[in-house]
């Protein structure tokens, strides 16, 4: 924390920095993609694959 | 309002700390997955859901919250703020993720651990049920903490257009405090 970046003193903002756009590109893709696999249950443990096998093997009333 | 320095270093070190201790106790909770999977002992595996559970709640769920908490007031209380770097934003929206997809996710792990510590089961392959969810979530949660972590320590550049205005605003406050200042 021992170093501020001072921006050019413009009437306007300066422009978003590509690393930015990069690293908000990747992290929208992760969200969604962790989403959807949590959504639609055919993801590494979404709520569909939530059930252990043990469940299934257990006898039916 | 800013903190007095005195302040701004105790907050900065349980920071630390429980960032730190976030990452730490996902490592431990992988180190149990790991175990868990490439076991063929039916009491290792249901022992390692048992103490997954309680890693979750009684490590994992409290350092996250206080990382979050602890963050959050020391962007706050510093120069730093908390919509005026790119970086801290990434930080806050990614560990309030974290910590949602966490708080989302241990109740789960808690109506697992409680399956296979009900059953007498000895068949390995049923137990490990669940077990490559477990990896994919403390995974990327890993992954997630790591890049939180090199946001912080690195801190690069980009002011946010919030973070602009308020030190453009900052400026004119102190050329005119000069301009009116005696000589």
């Amino acid at each position: 924390m021992s170093h501020t970046h001072i921006e050019p003193d413009h009437n306007s903002p300066p422009a978003t920095p590509l690393w930015v756009k990069v690293f908000a590109s990747i992290v929208i893709v992760v969200v969604l993609l962790v989403g959807i696999l949590h959504v639609t249950g055919n993801g590494l443990g979404g709520p569909g694959s939530h059930t252990s096998p043990i469940e299934h093997s257990m006898p039916q009333p | 309002m800013r903190m007095s320095p005195s302040l701004r270093t105790f907050t900065l070190t349980a920071h630390l700390a429980c960032s730190v201790g976030w990452i730490g106790a996902v490592i431990a909770y992988l180190t149990l997955v790991v175990a868990a999977m490439n076991s063929q002992d039916a009491q290792t595996v249901r022992a390692a859901w048992i103490a997954m559970e309680l890693t979750g709640w009684y490590a994992i769920v409290p350092l996250a919250l206080a990382a979050l908490l602890t963050g959050l007031v020391l962007s706050l209380g510093t120069k730093w703020g908390l919509f005026r770097h790119y970086w801290v934003l990434f930080t806050l929206v990614l560990t309030v993720f974290a910590t949602t997809i966490l708080l989302l996710h241990l109740p789960t792990v808690s109506a697992f651990a409680g399956i296979v510590a009900e059953t007498d089961s000895t068949d390995v392959g049923r137990l490990r049920g669940g077990l490559s969810g477990e990896l994919f979530h403390a995974g990327v949660g890993l992954l997630v903490l790591l890049v939180i972590h090199i946001l912080n320590v690195y801190k690069p550049r980009g002011l946010t257009p919030y973070g602009w205005r308020k030190q453009q605003e900052e400026r004119r406050n102190q050329h005119e405090q000069q301009s009116v200042a005696p000589l």
